[in-house]
């Protein structure tokens, strides 16, 4: 009983934080969703659900779809690079493993905007990589990648990677070998042992990952307008216009709330799935 | 001999996927140096930037803010985001899931309405726009990656450990510090480096809870649609990077003096 | 959930301390709108603090500038940046229109503010005396009829620039961009009034069309140019042209006059079916808390040498008859600045139509970017 009481002291700022700046604006962000918008600027007192059904028009549903497929893709090809990539890291000798980690992140405190402005220069018809190519004469007409939905999944995993990376580097990192070896012993290959052990015991990493993977590439969209030429239209896009351009701000909400709904759900499932759930909150 | 061989192949895959991502970074560095205004074409080299940088004051308040706002949310963010994954990892408390969740909610609003909702939170309570709101808006999503990172790290812990410590008569704080943040640190300290590197690019919530005399520089960057970005930003990033990578180079030189001293350390030192 | 409740209380009288202390230290400044009655008493011009808070997109107001107004006044200068008009006036209703000096507007958002009332304050031309030296052709717009709120400052209309080294055709109007030789080789802004109103243009209807029948009729020509467009982009788009990805475009007049700075061989192009117009104005926050440093700072913007440094540096057309004489050459040697004056005068605002059209407009162009 006591030692309840004391670790929850620990989450009591936790239970702050989420409960006054998380739940309190999401609040109101609901409530925002149901009014109506005014002639000029703002909404007005009016209640409505017209907000949500505006909402299932094609229009609108298409850009879930889109926005959905690119969040799959993205998850996908990042976790399948950035999977090997911290296992790997977590297998080297201790000293280097704290210098990868900051060799992993560091980039990324460069602005984005102006890394994603690098990755143009490489990608267009006169850049860096048809150079390259056509030197080495695996090509001889310019790809045209940049403005493509391949430039765009480029520049989603390059930018999402790191976030994939260290959540499993750390659950790699603290796993107990003697039970892989156990595996092993017992007659699985290395190939077995990873799948049964290895993999599933770092599932909660892969969890993290995915969340920290999934849930942003829903909403980033600068990405997609800058390195896929504004050709395709993501949520974030819609929401931004609506808040912005069509000034409808009760609409972005509920576009909003649609969006989270759906991460929301897409995560239970994901751990439904997988199990993953199940192996956490152990200690 | 057939494990070294195993290690090389996959420092290889290490060292491809880092040059990858140092790809873009490296024509930042490159541009920074382009006498032309225009990343479309290659005008000569040039320091020009370098020196317009160090004179645009408005681009260093801005550094400035940008770099004061990050280290203070992500130091905030990390006591509450590690302490409250131990506290959910330990105990069993009303509404624990709600908050597990919810906790994570600001990954998933989209920033721009995050932003707004907060300008008229924070107008509603009055507080006044500057660097205090800036840091708590910060704070609350930078949370989520600390959170997330240092709650996976726990899952599956041995749990026998703290149990083991704890029949010995260690007290809570002991614990904490002495077994727990060491087991956890690697996973507190990347998920703190991710926070950072969050804070440090933030733009859209960051400009509705910013003051008047507390201009970013994601900010400043986002706004020169109307000019192009500035050639000064590619040199003002390089700066960072090789700031960046020398604090690197440093601390792992006085790091390397420390750990000969203490190898039971180094696992966790970063 | 009794535990909940009591901890959501507990929290918000937290915050709510919290705030009163806030409030208390920043008495002395000039941050919170309270404050602003103290730094506005004493008043009449040297008493107010030797500082003044602009809030622009980056980039309008040159460094040189900045330290020339600087030394001669002593006056610091501190910049807040946004990205778009709308985020402007959110940040300034919230900061119940003070906080911030000066304040960059569009056109169509003047008249928004002027509509909503209480966010502008009107400029006393008696500590603008070199208000005169604006050019009539810029003054009495449809957002501010009586010159009472608002500085020109850098007005423009997006022109067509295209390589004829790349590009197949010869570009007269905004009709030859749907010319299918020009498939994937277009570079537009990333704007849904503007690109729509340039097909209602080519329709021979107006930029602010209202009709949704024949918005729908724009619709149905407007998707007939995407096959042409190679990138939609806000920022940067002489660098599209610039690097041989795209062998024409339609962009903003700075950014023209970029891309013909870099390439003197690409050619510019009036549109013959009528240009789009706009002025992105200089204004005063209706509580700003430097008034009389902000009217100093117009004045001191609208010396003949100052305007035409600004124009030269900031890429936008010279609304100031008395600097005319003082722009460099290479400025008026440009072609995106050498619009004619007989086209200039018939341009046509692009103005806000109201929030249901302007959602009607969004979704066209939500149709036209995911087809």
């Amino acid at each position: 009983m006591k030692r309840r009481s004391k670790a929850f002291w620990l989450v009591v700022p936790l239970y702050v934080v989420t409960i006054v700046l998380v739940f309190l604006p999401l609040l109101y962000i609901v409530a925002l969703s149901f009014l109506k918008k005014d002639v000029l600027w703002g909404v007005t007192n009016e209640w409505t659900l017209g907000n949500y059904r505006q909402m299932l028009d094609p229009v609108y549903l298409k850009t879930f779809g889109d926005s959905l497929k690119l969040a799959f893709a993205t998850t996908v090809i990042t976790t399948l690079l950035g999977y090997p990539f911290g296992y790997f890291m977590a297998k080297l000798p201790p000293r280097w493993r704290s210098t990868c980690m900051l060799l992993v992140v560091v980039p990324f405190w460069t602005n984005a905007l102006v890394r994603i402005y690098g990755w143009m220069i490489i990608l267009r018809a006169k850049g860096v990589l048809n150079a390259a190519l056509m030197a080495m004469g695996i090509i001889s007409q310019p790809l045209k990648i940049l403005y493509t939905y391949s430039a765009v999944l480029i520049g989603m995993v390059y930018s999402l990677l790191p976030f994939m990376i260290l959540p499993v580097y750390n659950s790699v990192e603290k796993l107990d070998w003697s039970l892989v070896e156990a595996s092993r012993d017992l007659g699985a290959n290395a190939v077995e042992a990873f799948f049964t052990v290895t993999l599933k015991l770092t599932l909660p990493g892969v969890l993290s990952g995915f969340v920290l993977v999934f849930v942003p590439s829903i909403g980033l969209f600068f990405i997609a307008d800058l390195l896929g030429g504004g050709k395709i239209m993501l949520v974030g896009n819609l929401i931004k216009n609506q808040l912005l351009q069509a000034r409808d701000w009760p609409f972005g909400a509920a576009l909003s709330v649609m969006m989270m709904l759906l991460t929301l759900l897409i995560i239970l499932l994901y751990r439904k799935v997988t199990g993953a759930k199940d192996l956490e909150g152990f200690f | 001999m057939k494990r070294k061989g195993k290690f090389s192949l996959s420092s290889l895959y290490l060292i491809i996927i880092l040059l990858l991502m140092y790809l873009p970074v490296v024509m930042v560095i490159i541009y920074s140096f382009n006498a032309s205004k225009s990343d479309a074409v290659w005008g000569g080299f040039t320091f020009e930037w370098y020196g317009k940088m160090l004179h645009n004051r408005s681009l260093m308040d801005a550094l400035r803010n940008s770099l004061i706002l990050a280290v203070c949310s992500c130091a905030v963010s990390a006591v509450i985001g590690t302490i409250g994954a131990v506290g959910i990892a330990q105990g069993d408390f009303k509404a624990k899931g709600i908050i597990e969740n919810g906790s994570m909610l600001p990954i998933m609003v989209p920033e721009i309405i995050l932003g707004m909702v907060f300008l008229a939170f924070f107008s509603l309570l009055k507080l006044p726009f500057g660097m205090i709101t800036l840091v708590i808006a910060h704070t609350t999503f930078c949370i989520p990656y600390i959170f997330i990172v240092v709650k996976g790290r726990l899952a599956g812990l041995d749990r026998s450990i703290g149990e083991a410590a704890r029949d010995l008569g260690a007290t809570e704080m002991r614990m904490f510090f002495d077994i727990t943040l060491p087991l956890i640190a690697p996973a507190v300290a990347s998920g703190t480096l991710l926070a950072f590197a969050m804070s440090l690019d933030d733009v859209v919530i960051s400009f509705f809870v910013t003051g008047a005399q507390t201009n970013t520089l994601p900010i400043k960057i986002y706004s020169q649609i109307k000019l192009g970005v500035s050639p000064e930003i590619n040199a003002l990033c390089t700066v960072m990077l090789l700031v960046t990578f020398l604090v690197i180079c440093l601390s792992g030189w006085i790091g390397s003096g420390r750990k000969k001293r203490n190898p039971m350390k180094e696992e966790t030192d970063l | 959930m009794k535990k909940v409740l009591s901890l959501l209380l507990a929290a918000l009288s937290v915050s709510l301390a919290f705030t009163g202390c806030q409030k208390g230290e920043n008495a002395s400044s000039q941050s919170t709108p309270a404050s602003q009655a103290n730094s506005q008493e004493p008043a009449k011009g040297t008493s107010e603090a030797k500082e003044l808070n602009i809030f622009t997109w980056d980039g309008y107001f040159p460094q040189d500038v900045q330290d020339a107004f600087t030394a001669e006044t002593g006056i610091k200068l501190n910049f807040s940046n946004f990205e778009t008009n709308e985020e402007m006036l959110t940040k300034l209703q919230a900061s119940n229109a003070g906080d911030y000096d000066i304040v960059v507007v569009s056109d169509y958002m003047v008249a928004i503010m002027n509509e909503l009332g209480g966010l502008l304050k009107e400029i006393d031309k008696s500590k603008v005396p070199n208000y005169e030296n604006l050019d009539p052709a810029y003054l009495g717009k449809f957002y501010d009829p009586e010159n009472l709120y608002t500085v020109p400052y850098g007005p423009g209309a997006p022109l067509i620039v295209y390589d004829p080294a790349t590009c197949p055709v010869e570009i007269k109007g905004y009709a030859d961009l749907w010319n299918p030789a020009l498939q994937d080789s277009l570079v537009l802004m990333d704007s849904s009034r503007v690109i729509i109103g340039i097909t209602l243009k080519t329709m021979g209807r107006s930029f602010n069309e209202t009709d949704t029948a024949v918005l729908s009729e724009a619709k149905e020509k407007l998707m007939g140019l995407k096959p042409n467009v190679r990138t939609l982009s806000v920022n940067n788009l002489q660098d599209v042209i610039l690097s041989g990805e795209a062998s024409a475009g339609f962009m903003f007049t700075s950014q023209v006059a970029m891309a013909l700075d870099a390439n003197p061989e690409l050619q510019v192009v009036y549109p013959e079916e009528g240009l789009g117009f706009g002025i992105d104005c200089l204004t005063v926050a209706a509580n700003a808390p430097h008034p009389e440093n902000a009217f100093a700072f117009l004045n001191f913007l609208l010396e003949p040498q100052t305007a035409a440094s600004v124009s030269s540096q900031i890429y936008y057309l010279c609304p100031n008859t008395a600097a005319q004489e003082f722009l460099p050459e290479a400025y008026k040697q440009n072609g995106a600045f050498a619009t004619p004056s007989a086209m200039l005068a018939e341009a046509e605002f692009v103005e806000d139509v109201g929030t249901e059209l302007a959602a009607e407009y969004e979704k066209i162009w939500t149709e036209f970017k995911q087809q």
